[in-house]
């Protein structure tokens, strides 16, 4: 096991060279400390990541192409999106329509067009997911960890009474829950640091009161008695043993939780009514309002998900255009919200938000351009049907992502894809090891960090390799 | 991280430079000014005031400036290591110290300023003792003083480091050597190997070590102080050519015994090497059977073990808590009271035998409780992966009854190696849609579980490269996945092909041959008869320390996937696996055999840190308290409250008849749910052997407020509120069932306090959770 912590000689190394060279000899800090830095210095505590599950086609969002109305008898090829496009608040930087309240903040954080999901062979959701969200491609010898659990691991908590990593919007009883659940893990790190679930938003309180139907009186005395009993039974004997002492602790922990001023925030009908209004666009848009609620009581890594299940959401095998409206107002809104809420609130400064997907779409292309693999969806070149008008192909060489807070650019884009079809990164491609490795540089855990496993020392990111994307940072 | 410095400007340099010369100011200013002060002191007189405060002045103005150069010094040249900060530091508070003492001299508090003045002048020598050390060595004051000749660290070396002159004997050379190439491999190979080799460079043989890199010979034999390797590794940890780059450095010892070995000549004995790594025997073994007054040969070995590391026995546990234990263990079923009752007031001497053989017989009890842990070790589940597209297969039916037969281990490892359509799920593995890492290809995924789980032995770093931490090579490892192989393996290095095709192997050829042009079906059925021989003692020693490891709560040997790590007792473990194969590689006698000694008899033990548990050096003093696993913790609620899964939750993939087998429906029968998963029942996905059995909030959440429990709790206070209306009566009940005893006093008061005299349902679920929660319930002790 490695711990990498932010050591004591290293910060006066840091901090001696710094301040004195800069009182001393008046030479430009940075200059002066090249070199010096062996550890990251955070610049973001908390994680939101905002899961677009099923594949959100760049061109139908937030890299929007030349628009083609649907007229019966078109052909496909040559549709690249099926929206006009809007302004937003960047110069020359349009997204699609209905998304314009997410255009409005962009000044506040960066945007990525030029995100490449691996080629596994068939497309496929759960493996590109499994991919996306622990860096890894499935299978692996050992279970891997999500980012979130990795970060629970390294970080901690950040409030020891909210769990440092909170998965909103998730069931598990659709279809292919079994693959989500393969990532929705802590893996080999133990469950300890495994997600906290709330698949319903607006239930969340459920999750940290006690059970239906127990008043807090009741709860109180019902602990009482269990401590009353613990005390009187003979476990003395027992001495002082890890699995009672866990025991013990981990009952402590979930008491202070349930009965912590902090868990108010998981209640949503206390949000005023204005803003829960702009945030209610259904689960999604509460799971957001969760998550904004939880940041401000000290969350450290928090998913919010459109929530994945085959067909539904973002998954568009039919009829994409018309689900894509639908899309983006669950999304639009409450994005935008939260970024803004987040930003007056001061805690956009040491709050990431990720916006992503596992892949994009495309009208005519399945996976890679110029690789052949198994067509996933049925889509005639001549489109006869409104159904067929949207993008329903899985396409993974350009795919758009948004990066807020935390030390990320704002106003800033960040790669480039084709105006015409293939619609692929032409410029500043960017894979999953260098998103992830961005990310734990912001949050401060070195790109060594890893955990023996088996003997077997297993990264954060695939050999500790993933480059950090040092364009998106301030 | 990149640790780059930059070009810098010249004129930092060249002020950086001046550092070395403007100390030598205020070093000897600052002294003249103390020692002035002193003959002013000593002659009560002020004759040298004036001049004291001139030369104080004119030493902090050097002092200044040292400061000031010696920061961009530092930060424009190489210099690094643990004394650099020191330096600085030290340079900076005389500094400060000096300013003090200066502005202190005019207000004329004497007695600090005196003091300041002493501290300033310590301060300065310090500064400039750690400032040498930085240019000329950490040793370079102190290496003449004859109380620091000392030898060099001491190391795990059984060498005489200091010792140039004297000849090594072969056998000595040859430790030697092992010593080094185990330095290098820990430290070196990962990027000086087979798969890696940075800067032209390989440090794994003999022949590449001797030629070097790309800036040519690394080391030159006879002389450690001109070899480049030597150096590199001796840097200070954040010089750019220091060495290694990533993880951690090198120990001293570590490097003494290099600079050793180059200047003994760099020697390496010719023949065949002999590995680093230790390899267990594979020979079974029959130790004798050590004298004593114990029946059971598990305790004589036990005993002699006791004697040799002079611990004692301490008198074994009741028989309620033996029954517990027993029940727990052998069925993961707690006692009923009336079970238990009729054991406590049971006469015959050999009751525990009795008692123990009982719970052995009651087949489809043992085999619900051993279904969980053998799921788990062969990736077995009801729901999960590769069920949707069908790329896996459950071996459900065929595990249950080879439980509940007790099949005999051989047959049961044979069948699962060379299957029949029922048990193939195990070696098939898991098949993923897509392309997936060619160390993951199910005739690979084989070959690691077969490897993992029946001989303690991980292959999972050799299907990807050569291992670092074992002998094992890929193409050895792709010889043994070829047996599971319908058409040849073309072998990848780290998922690349190197245009090889793999050959068919055996990973111990001592055990037998593999027909290469035998059918798939002819060179599993090859592979069984050999890894099941007697002969393989390495198969028996790992189910044997299994077992042992899930009754004591720690193996003979841990990791119990480590099966090349060294035994607590090696002829205790040895004897078990000789006296199993010797006696129908049975199982439940195997248990029955450690539930009856006396050695599992013992108060259980415990320790603070689950880690200590792993370590080396551990101790047998006892069984270790184990934590209930999710099914027994779920059993145990649905047998002392109400139970806790309907017949709706059985799984489909279970045998047909199941339902006349169960008393209720076992947690180890229904598919994974929220509750068994925060309570660390595994996703199968890979084997796991050991579960994590640490509390923590997640699962106290759960258990506090999940829903499951919560209704089940409600529902057991329904019924129990109609079976015992009379208070005293339920919470004896309650005891007697939930932890084997009836209440204390004080117990029956505080459960009395919450239930009143009219137990309500509300006061009956918050006892039910209560008792739940207590270490008592959840804990085997």
């Amino acid at each position: 096991m490695h711990h990498y912590n932010w050591n004591r000689r290293d910060f006066l190394k840091g901090a001696s060279a710094a301040t004195m060279a800069a009182l001393a000899a008046s030479l430009p800090t940075s200059q002066i400390i090249t070199g010096c830095s062996p550890k990251p210095t955070a610049s973001a505590d908390t994680v939101i990541l905002l899961w677009m599950a099923g594949g959100m086609a760049h061109t139908e969002t937030f890299d929007p192409k030349r628009f083609t109305p649907y007229e019966t008898g078109m052909e496909g090829n040559r549709v690249l999106s099926t929206f006009p496009s809007m302004p937003t608040v960047l110069d020359g930087i349009q997204f699609s329509e209905g998304l314009q309240s997410i255009g409005g903040v962009m000044d506040k954080g960066t945007l990525i067009r030029s995100y490449m999901a691996a080629d596994m062979g068939h497309i496929l959701h759960s493996r590109h997911q499994y991919h996306w969200h622990t860096c890894y491609e499935p299978p692996q010898t050992v279970a891997a960890p999500h980012i979130g659990s990795w970060i629970a691991k390294e970080l901690g908590p950040k409030n020891p009474v909210i769990p440092a990593f909170i998965d909103i919007g998730q069931r598990f009883t659709v279809g292919e829950a079994e693959e989500l659940k393969a990532f929705h893990t802590a893996g080999f790190l133990g469950n300890e640091f495994g997600p906290f679930f709330i698949p319903d938003p607006s239930q969340g309180l459920d999750s940290v009161r006690p059970p239906a139907g127990m008043d807090s009186q009741r709860f109180e005395r019902r602990n009482q008695l269990y401590n009353e009993l613990i005390n009187n039974s003979p476990v003395g004997e027992f001495g002082s043993d890890y699995q009672r002492e866990s025991l013990r602790r981990s009952m402590e922990q979930a008491y202070a939780l349930l009965n912590s001023p902090e868990s108010k925030a998981f209640d949503l009908s206390t949000e005023p009514r204005n803003s829960y209004d702009i945030y209610n666009t259904g689960k999604f848009g509460l799971g957001c309002l969760l998550a904004r609620r939880l940041t401000e009581q000290g969350a450290r890594f928090i998913s919010v998900t459109t929530e994945y299940e085959p067909f539904k959401g973002w998954d568009t095998h039919e009829n994409g255009n018309s689900r894509l409206v639908e899309m983006k107002k669950q999304i639009d809104g409450p994005v935008a919200q939260l970024i803004k809420d987040l930003d007056q609130s001061g805690h956009l400064d040491r709050t990431m938000i990720v916006l992503a997907s596992e892949f994009s779409r495309d009208m005519m292309v399945e996976g890679r351009p110029d690789a052949t693999v198994k067509e996933q969806v049925n889509q005639p070149d001549i489109l006869n049907d409104p159904k067929f008008y949207g993008m329903h192909r899985h396409f993974t060489d350009g795919c758009s992502m948004l990066m807020f807070g935390g030390g990320i650019k704002k106003g800033f884009v960040y790669g480039k894809t084709a105006d015409e079809r293939p619609c692929k990164t032409i410029e500043n491609p960017v894979k999953i090891d260098q998103i992830h490795q961005t990310i734990y540089h912001a949050l401060g855990i070195p790109p060594e960090t890893n955990y023996e496993i088996e003997k077997r020392p297993f990264y954060t990111t695939p050999d500790g390799k993933g480059q950090i994307i040092k364009e998106l940072l301030v | 991280m990149s640790v780059e410095i930059s070009e810098s400007f010249w004129l930092w340099k060249f002020l950086g430079h001046l550092h070395p010369l403007v100390v030598h100011f205020p070093v000897s200013l600052l002294c003249v000014a103390l020692f002035l002060e002193f003959v002013d002191y000593t002659r009560k007189s002020k004759i040298y005031a004036r001049a004291i405060l001139m030369l104080l002045w004119l030493g902090t103005l050097g002092a200044f400036f040292s400061v000031a150069f010696g920061l961009v010094l530092a930060n424009t040249e190489e210099y690094g290591g643990d004394d650099l900060p020191i330096h600085q530091w030290l340079g900076i508070a005389t500094l400060i110290l000096a300013s003090a003492t200066i502005y202190l001299s005019h207000n004329r508090h004497l007695r600090t300023y005196r003091l300041l003045l002493i501290a300033t002048v310590l301060g300065v020598s310090l500064a400039g003792h750690y400032g040498a050390m930085l240019t000329h060595g950490s040793d370079y004051l102190s290496g003449t003083l004859p109380a620091t000749h000392q030898d060099p660290a001491p190391s795990p070396s059984q060498f005489a480091l200091t010792s140039t002159t004297e000849e090594l004997d072969p056998n000595q050379l040859q430790e030697l050597n092992i010593e080094v190439r185990t330095i290098l491999a820990h430290n070196c190979y990962s990027c000086h190997g087979e798969v890696k080799q940075k800067g032209d460079l390989r440090l794994d043989s003999k022949d590449a070590l001797m030629a070097g890199g790309e800036n040519g010979p690394i080391l030159q034999p006879g002389n450690s102080g001109k070899s480049e390797i030597i150096r590199r590794i001796s840097l200070p940890a954040n010089h750019k050519e220091a060495m290694p780059t990533k993880g951690k450095r090198l120990t001293s010892s570590e490097i003494e015994i290099l600079r050793y070995w180059i200047d003994r000549g760099a020697p390496w004995p010719e023949g065949e090497e002999r590995s680093i790594f230790r390899m267990a025997e594979m020979a079974p073994r029959l130790p004798q059977v050590p004298q004593g007054v114990y029946k059971n040969p598990i305790d004589r070995f036990v005993n002699s073990y006791f004697q040799k590391l002079g611990l004692k026995w301490t008198a074994p546990v009741d028989d309620r808590t033996y029954a517990r234990r027993v029940y727990l263990d052998l069925i993961g079923l707690l006692p009923e009271p009336k079970e238990l009752e009729d054991f406590l007031t049971d006469n015959a001497p050999n009751k525990r035998e009795k008692l123990a053989q009982q719970l052995l017989n009651r087949n489809d009890d043992y085999a619900q409780h051993w279904l969980t842990f053998w799921n788990d070790a062969l990736r077995n589940d009801y729901t999960g992966t590769g069920y949707i597209t069908q790329g896996r297969s459950g071996i459900t039916p065929w595990l249950y009854s080879a439980l509940a037969q007790n099949k005999p281990y051989n047959e049961f490892v044979h069948q699962l190696i060379s299957p029949n359509e029922a048990s193939q799920g195990f070696i098939k593995g898991i098949k993923w849609r897509g392309t997936i890492n060619a160390s993951q290809r199910t005739e690979m995924q084989a070959a690691q579980n077969v490897a993992q789980v029946f001989l303690g032995l991980n292959l999972k770093c050799a299907s990807c490269h050569d291992s670092f931490v074992s002998d094992w090579k890929l193409e050895q490892a792709y010889g043994f996945a070829n047996i599971f192989a319908d058409t040849l393996l073309e072998i990848n290095r780290c998922d690349k092909p190197i245009g090889k095709m793999a050959s068919t192997q055996m990973l111990f050829p001592e055990l037998g041959e593999i027909a290469i042009d035998a059918s798939t079906e002819q060179r599993l059925r090859q592979l069984a008869d050999n890894l099941i021989k007697p002969a393989d003692g390495r198969l028996y020693r790992t189910l044997v320390n299994r077992i042992w490891a899930q009754l004591m709560g720690r193996g003979l040997i841990e990791p119990v996937d480590v099966m090349d790590n060294l035994p607590w007792s090696q002829d205790l473990l040895d004897w078990m696996a000789y006296d199993f194969t010797e006696n129908g590689f049975d199982i439940k006698r195997l248990m029955l055999q450690i539930v009856t000694s006396e050695a599992y008899q013992l108060p259980g033990t415990s320790v603070k840190e689950p880690e200590i548990l792993m370590n080396q050096d551990y101790q047998f003093t006892g069984m270790v308290r184990k934590r209930l696993t999710a099914e027994q913790f779920a059993d145990a609620i649905s047998r002392t409250f109400v139970p806790m899964y309907a017949d709706s939750s059985l799984s489909d993939k279970l045998p047909e008849e199941i339902k006349g087998k169960i008393p209720f429906v076992r947690a180890s029968l229904v598919k994974n749910d929220a509750f068994l998963t925060a309570l660390g029942r595994p996703n199968r996905e890979t084997v796991m052997t050991t579960r994590n059995t640490q509390a923590n909030l997640l699962q106290a959440l759960e258990l506090t407020n999940g829903q499951q429990l919560d209704r089940t709790l409600k529902e057991g206070a329904k019924q129990w509120k109609q079976h015992y209306p009379q208070p005293d009566l339920l919470i004896t009940e309650m005891y007697r069932r939930a932890l084997g005893r009836t209440p204390n006093q004080k117990e029956s008061e505080t459960a009395r306090r919450i239930v009143g005299n009219q137990p309500n349902e509300n006061n009956i679920a918050d006892l039910m959770w209560a008792m739940a929660m207590l270490p008592e319930f959840q804990l085997i002790y």
